[in-house]
């Protein structure tokens, strides 16, 4: 309970910024968003835009597993379910850019419920290896559906069109990733104030006291599997507009531990967590690029000789923070709001 | 007394931060900049850490020798793990950082996802460690290109070997489930066809297969005079070279490019004996006449270098050819121009890393040779002279 911020409402109980200064910090942060492009060059809004794809994906496994505690390790093929829907409805058929990505969180969600099926039987590393199985499966069918799929050598997507004008620079998509991404991440934060999310967590915390409460539980956890791989579906199809082709291989088994990863680091149950997670793991091996190029004009040849112990770095970064911050880096962020709670009358 | 706060350690890091930053910036600005995403870290590090020495060296020799045009050639590269995002922002941090003409990629997905960028742009060539058949078309892709056969140019150099051997031979195919292994099979089965050669059998296993016991009994049953692998480096070739000696197999086993590096049959042994496979350039240890660019590496390297190497060497040599080209015409380094230099390439003597002059009529220089490894001599052996194949 923060001082200051007592609450006569029930409206204002729920609101998702409580506190004047969370409102200033949000509006000042959107503001950021908005004139970011104009100042970064291409690979800094390359980045961006890969962060913010990766934020909507991570954020749909956050449902699923930080918020309904169903440990999924499927969220990558769920993307490529999502990018082959667009690339197919973009080269076959050419609906218009908005009606592809809802279709893909479509199709996407009906395959992740299908997948999710097993996880009123199965829970914890059972669940985790009938995903993995059902990846599986999904690559298989990427493969050899080549009448849809394109086979082994996969679809090029041709660039994403809105009102006539062709998204092909990185500044363009950006208008469209930005939105998309944070109405994904306004819906992710409001689905805990609704009935359903709320449902999810007692899900999580015991299934079976849930199941008490009047939870059915198939119903829960099969509504959880659909919105997460609603979730990566649409950022599967921002995907395939971003990168412009889309091969069986483009969403390796990697890619799903990754977003396991990005959510544990980031913190797992809060919307902040899978954000900064997925921030933190995209851009964490690029900012040591960095570094490599800072020790270069001293250390010859240091591109070739740095590079693996980049890799090494990375890995002891996420294993220190597993260490030093188990709740994940939105605990440092909670950490610090609680420090100016009294500020400046205590710190 | 100087103690070390917070503040003062912010500071110094700042400090060094800022000489460091200089320090890097101190690059020429004139120099004509080949840009790389190159893959010095994942599964692919091997070849990649062999492509950058072989580029380097090359670029040191042209430097060495003046340049070109009076300006200095720079290689400006960074690890991308073998992942095509990675790639990606790797091309777009050196292209932000410098004006590139030049460009190395690392992987078909690579090449396939910045081909319409590189379309876009037309500012620059590039090319790689793809041989994909797919980016094989000028059409399609008119800035790509690739220092030697694309994959199926690859299997038609093995096959014009196998017709002019045994002809009419029985063949099975072994592609490993990936792009890469799936890249050439309808061209095979068109060339075998087209050569009177029989295809027995068509296999694909998962790209990491361990256990090939059913693999080799298909080939026992198949009983095939050879098998071509595809879309492999080394596992699982010599696992199903040893099944099918302890069955008695007569069929003799062949390979593409990236399974021919002969430091990596060392390690298996005997059972490597006989491998044979297709290889564009010459090897480290060729110590014929008339290979004067053989005999530089040999003295700027004294320790074998890997077929990454000649690789990245001659994907250098392209590279600089086509910019000497367009400069001695007073053009300027574009896509376009870079691209119809190259393609002006025509009986280019690369000094004996390939064997024979050499000529790019499209994206692709489709000259290859048959070598067979001797597990006695720890060496790849020519067996056919250089075959070059056109569509």
């Amino acid at each position: 309970m923060i001082i200051g911020t007592a609450k006569e409402t029930y409206r204002a109980d729920a609101a998702l910024l409580t506190t004047p200064p969370q409102r200033v910090w949000m509006a000042i942060f959107l503001a950021a968003l908005l004139v970011l492009p104009f100042m970064l060059d291409a690979y800094w809004l390359y980045l961006v835009c890969l962060a913010m794809i990766n934020v909507g994906a991570a954020t749909g496994l956050n449902i699923l597993t930080g918020y309904t505690g169903l440990v999924s390790l499927g969220q990558a093929a769920f993307m490529a379910v999502g990018a082959y829907t667009v690339a197919w409805l973009e080269r076959d058929l050419g609906t218009p850019m908005l009606v592809n990505l809802a279709a893909a969180g479509g199709v996407a969600a009906a395959v992740g419920v299908l997948v999710g099926i097993p996880s009123l039987r199965v829970k914890g590393l059972y669940l985790a290896i009938a995903t993995i199985a059902a990846s599986f499966i999904l690559h298989f069918v990427f493969v050899h559906w080549v009448p849809v799929t394109g086979g082994a050598s996969g679809i090029s997507v041709p660039p994403a069109t809105f009102f006539g004008v062709e998204l092909v620079t990185y500044f363009r998509l950006y208008w469209v990733i930005l939105p998309v991404t944070a109405l994904m991440v306004l819906g992710a934060a409001n689905l805990f104030r609704t009935r359903i999310g709320r449902a999810f967590i007692a899900v999580r915390d015991r299934d079976i006291s849930a199941e008490v409460l009047g939870i059915p539980l198939l119903r829960y956890k099969l509504m959880s599997f659909g919105i997460a791989s609603f979730y990566a579906g649409v950022s599967g199809g921002l995907w395939a507009y971003f990168f412009r082709v889309v091969t069986p291989e483009s969403f390796p088994l990697l890619a799903s531990i990754f977003l396991l990863a990005a959510i544990i680091v980031g913190g797992m149950g809060t919307i902040l967590g899978g954000i900064i997670g997925a921030i933190f793991m995209t851009l964490a091996p690029e900012m040591l690029r960095f570094v490599v190029e800072w020790v270069s004009p001293w250390v010859p040849n240091a591109g070739t000789l740095l590079s693996p112990l980049r890799t090494v770095v990375f890995g002891a970064m996420i294993v220190g923070f597993l260490v030093f911050e188990p709740q994940g880096i939105a605990e440092i962020v909670a950490r610090v709001r609680r420090y100016f709670r009294l500020w400046p009358f205590r710190t | 007394m100087f103690s070390l706060t917070r503040r003062r350690v912010t500071g110094l890091m700042a400090g060094v931060a800022l000489v460091a930053g200089l320090g890097a910036a101190q690059a020429q600005e004139d120099d004509i900049v080949i840009g790389g995403s190159i893959p010095l870290t994942g599964v692919f590090a091997f070849a990649g850490v062999a492509i950058e020495a072989g580029m380097q060296d090359y670029i040191t020799q042209v430097n060495e020798a003046g340049g070109i045009g009076g300006r200095n050639l720079r290689l400006a590269y960074e690890d991308t793990g073998y992942k095509v995002d990675q790639s990606v922002a790797v091309f777009n941090k050196l292209t932000s950082q410098d004006e590139i003409h030049l460009y190395y990629g690392d992987s078909t997905g690579f090449a396939k996802t910045i081909a319409p960028e590189l379309n876009r742009m037309g500012g620059m060539i590039m090319g790689g460690a793809s041989f994909a058949s797919e980016l094989n078309d000028p059409e399609e892709h008119p800035y790509m290109f690739m220092a030697g056969p694309d994959y199926s140019e690859m299997i038609a150099i093995l096959m014009e070997y196998i017709a002019e051997e045994t002809p009419g031979a029985k063949i099975v195919l072994v592609n490993s489930d990936t792009e890469f292994g799936r890249d050439p099979i309808e061209s095979s089965r068109a060339k075998a066809s087209e050569l009177g050669l029989e295809i027995v059998e068509e296999i694909i296993t998962p790209p990491t297969a361990v256990d090939v016991s059913t693999e080799v009994l298909k080939l026992r049953r198949a009983r095939p005079d050879y098998t071509i692998f595809h879309g492999y480096i080394l596992a699982p070739l010599p696992e199903f070279m040893t099944q099918a000696q302890q069955l008695g197999l007569e069929t003799k086993f062949m390979g593409t490019f990236w399974s021919m590096d002969s430091s990596i049959w060392d390690s298996v042994g005997e059972p490597a004996d006989g491998f044979m496979g297709v290889m564009p350039y010459r090897y480290y240890y060729d110590e014929e006449a008339d290979a004067p660019t053989m005999a530089k590496i040999r003295e700027m390297r004294p320790e074998y270098q890997a077929t990454g190497y000649m690789q990245g060497y001659l994907s250098a040599m392209l590279m600089a050819e086509s910019a000497r080209r367009v400069l001695d015409q007073g053009q300027e380094l574009t896509g376009t121009n870079l691209k119809a230099a190259m393609n002006t390439i025509q009986d280019f003597d690369t000094g004996g890393l390939i064997g024979i002059p050499i000529s790019i009529p499209g994206n692709s220089v489709p000259v290859g040779r048959v070598y067979q490894y001797s597990a006695a001599e720890k060496k790849m052996q020519p067996v056919s002279d250089w075959i070059t194949v056109t569509e």
